[in-house]
């Protein structure tokens, strides 16, 4: 009897039900024509104790990072800042579109509030400069799905929750996947900047820029302790490396070793200083502050100062202090709102996340997942072909509903299975992630489509008929990190986060 | 009817929306004071080296009431996910008659889950103590007050009831547009959408 969830739910899906009440009444309905009254009661329960989670809150507290920077007004620095690097080249606007995007993605974990956030200042900017604005629509829905794989990343942390993962081991596994996509788009604006003579624009958009007092001192000490700390970084590796095939003890105390390398940081940091202008200085400085905050995060993380949870909270404090004090970009009353609509956005998915705990229990209860891995296993044992069949689902399921529902439901019963033929589980995590992400942006009910629709103003069926050459660059990269699992396990291996 | 419809309409929607923005606020609120006791953590943890026993629950209790109290809003704006391509393709009144449905689907879970939610929050896993937290009267001379897990558990239970409040609202508008379907319906006064993926 209760095999019958798995079709009901589906069809209360197809017709439009709500997921959070479709997640609910399937099991719920079968439980009680099965009159296990009690067992309806559980399902309540592990609605509230899958919500009920420390873990969780990364959620909200990265939605509401992402929101105060981006109405901090550190997107336009971003973007300015990726101008000033790649601006010049042809094509130069699309490529200053996705390298925003890569930045973003440091500091947001969600592809909708990417998308509403460069497209708003680039696509009128890309229009100017001589683009379609279909194309600029395009450019930016696709490197949108970019920000919720580069971490910080919101499903990440509901499919670290939801299957009994390691945030930080997810985040680090998407650094490398993240870039990918974004280079590979650069490829396909490359490729279409020879056949459509793409227009170049200027590196430096406002000239004589003013940096205050303060901004430059920050930026000034951030630069060169990033770039010390980079030093200790490779240096510590170099001396464990040669500590473990030498055996020689070479350990020297860190402060005096940060010491040094602060001096020759300064002086490499004065050295480059002549050979570029003001202006590009300026440009640069004005994005220290903003860039600090994915190190903060992933910095922590990585040493362990920091729980996913408490980064996460650093990051809404690091936001606040640079937004109010460095940037002086906003004002008390913008608060109000800012808070409201991330409490608003994670409200939802919170709720999701405990009936999707709920969905899950009874998915264990019956024996649903068996019957589905003995259909998967029968169509080939070869997990090559499973995992080639496995995307071509999860693409078609993205392309219909968005990625945070698509993981929450699909994930605790393709997880196991897959686990069970020797994909790591982390592996498959970013399988899943990057999929349903891309999904985001694909046609007909792909929720980046109608963002960038709405903020650039052209339809949804234009845009998805300009998206596709950037589409089938993303679905290369799936394959690629499908069948090379190195591309997303490299990172976490070597930080230890996975052994 | 169509007119008694229509005032009840008008009349749930002044309740709810003020009912909503209270939410609203609160959640927000609460959202602000999960960040303070979170860094607060971090402070003592790292700086003091000495962790407080409460900011973990304490923040955990905020962000329960959070969803609860907020959701609602969510609900009444559209912001619950669904694959709405069927009703959108069906023709008009076909669509609402399925619409209602589902609303109607959607009021049977909520309406249960009241009932498991009264049992759970009144029953007797609500009248054990919090771990930690508790309301510290010690400091004004009195005996502190541990808080019971009801007051945590009650969070839930009322977002599934206001939940299913707008659920009534939205089964009225849909059955005016249904018997009216050039009906001019009163509009909410502030829409926020928010998506979290």
């Amino acid at each position: 009897m209760l095999v019958w969830f798995l079709p009901v739910f589906l069809v209360a899906l197809m017709i439009g039900l709500p997921v959070f009440f479709a997640l609910l009444v399937s099991p719920g309905m079968l439980l009680w024509l099965n009159g296990q009254e009690r067992d309806m009661a559980l399902l309540y329960r592990n609605v509230y104790n899958g919500m009920d989670s420390f873990p969780l809150m990364a959620l909200p507290f990265f939605m509401l990072a992402g929101e105060l920077m981006n109405r901090g007004g550190i997107t336009t620095r971003l973007v300015e800042f990726s101008q000033a690097l790649m601006g010049h080249l042809r094509g130069g606007l699309a490529h200053v579109n996705i390298l925003s995007s890569i930045l973003f993605a440091g500091l947001s974990g969600s592809a909708v509030a990417d998308t509403s956030a460069l497209g708003s200042t680039l696509i009128p900017a890309m229009e100017k400069n001589g683009y379609t604005r279909k194309f600029a629509a395009a450019v930016t829905a696709a490197s949108s799905v970019i920000g919720p794989i580069i971490p910080p990343s919101g499903i990440m942390i509901i499919y670290a929750y939801v299957m009994g993962e390691s945030v930080a081991a997810l985040f680090l596994a998407g650094i490398v996947p993240g870039i990918m996509v974004g280079v590979g788009l650069m490829l396909v604006v490359r490729l279409m900047a020879d056949k459509y003579d793409l227009p170049k624009a200027e590196r430096i958009v406002s000239k004589n820029q003013e940096l205050t007092q303060l901004e430059h001192w920050v930026s000034f000490v951030l630069l060169r302790l990033n770039f010390a700390g980079v030093l200790l970084g490779v240096y510590a590796g170099i001396g464990a490396a040669v500590q473990y095939s030498s055996g020689a003890d070479i350990a020297v105390n860190n402060w005096i070793l940060m010491a040094v390398f602060l001096v020759i940081a300064h002086f490499v940091l004065m050295a480059i200083r002549p050979r570029v202008s003001a202006d590009f200085r300026v440009v640069c400085k004005k994005a220290v502050a903003p860039l600090q905050a994915p190190i903060i995060i992933l910095g922590g993380i990585l040493v362990g100062v920091f729980t996913p949870t408490e980064a996460s909270a650093v990051a809404v404090a690091y936001a606040l202090l640079i937004s109010f004090f460095v940037l002086r970009s906003m004002k008390l009353s913008d608060l109000p709102s800012i808070f409201t609509k991330s409490a608003l956005g994670s409200s939802t998915v919170l709720l999701l996340v405990g009936a999707a705990v709920a969905f899950k229990t009874v998915v264990s209860l019956s024996h649903a997942p068996e019957q589905l891995a003995g259909f998967i296993l029968n169509l080939s044992d070869d997990p090559l072909i499973l995992l080639f069949l496995i995307n071509l689902l999860l693409f078609i399921v993205g392309m219909f509903l968005d990625a945070g529902p698509a993981i929450i439901i699909l994930g605790p019963i393709l997880g196991p299975i897959f686990v069970e033929l020797g994909v790591h589980p982390v592996h498959f995590a970013i399988i899943m992630s990057v999929n349903l992400t891309v999904g985001l942006a694909t046609p007909p009910m792909g929720l980046v489509l109608f963002v960038a629709s709405s903020v650039s103003g052209e339809k949804v069926e234009t845009i998805s008929k300009a998206i596709l050459p950037f589409l089938a660059v993303e679905v290369l990269v799936i394959f690629l990190i499908t069948y090379v699992p190195a591309i997303s396990m490299t990172v976490p291996r070597l930080t230890g986060f996975v052994q | 009817m169509l007119t008694a419809l229509s005032r009840l309409l008008v009349i749930l929607m002044t309740v709810n929306s003020f009912i909503l923005r209270i939410g609203r606020f609160v959640a927000w609120v609460s959202l602000a004071l999960m960040v303070l006791v979170i860094l607060l953590q971090v402070v003592f943890r790292y700086i003091f080296n000495n962790a407080l026993p409460w900011p973990d629950e304490a923040a955990r209790f905020l962000m329960l009431w959070m969803t609860g109290l907020i959701a609602p809003s969510a609900y009444r704006w559209g912001g619950f996910v669904a694959i709405d391509m069927v009703p959108m393709a069906l023709p008009k009144r076909v669509g609402l008659a399925l619409m209602l449905v589902l609303l109607l689907l959607s009021a049977a879970v909520l309406f249960v889950a009241i009932g498991f939610g009264w049992n759970h929050t009144m029953g007797f896993g609500g009248n054990f103590d919090s771990s930690s937290l508790k309301i510290p009267l010690d400091l004004i001379g009195l005996e502190s007050i541990k808080v019971k897990l009801r007051y945590m558990y009650m969070s839930l239970l009322v977002g599934v009831t206001l939940l299913l409040v707008i659920n009534v609202e939205l089964v009225i508008r849909t059955i005016l547009e249904l018997l009216d379907p050039e009906i001019s319906l009163p509009g909410d006064d502030q829409v926020i959408v928010a998506g979290a993926d």
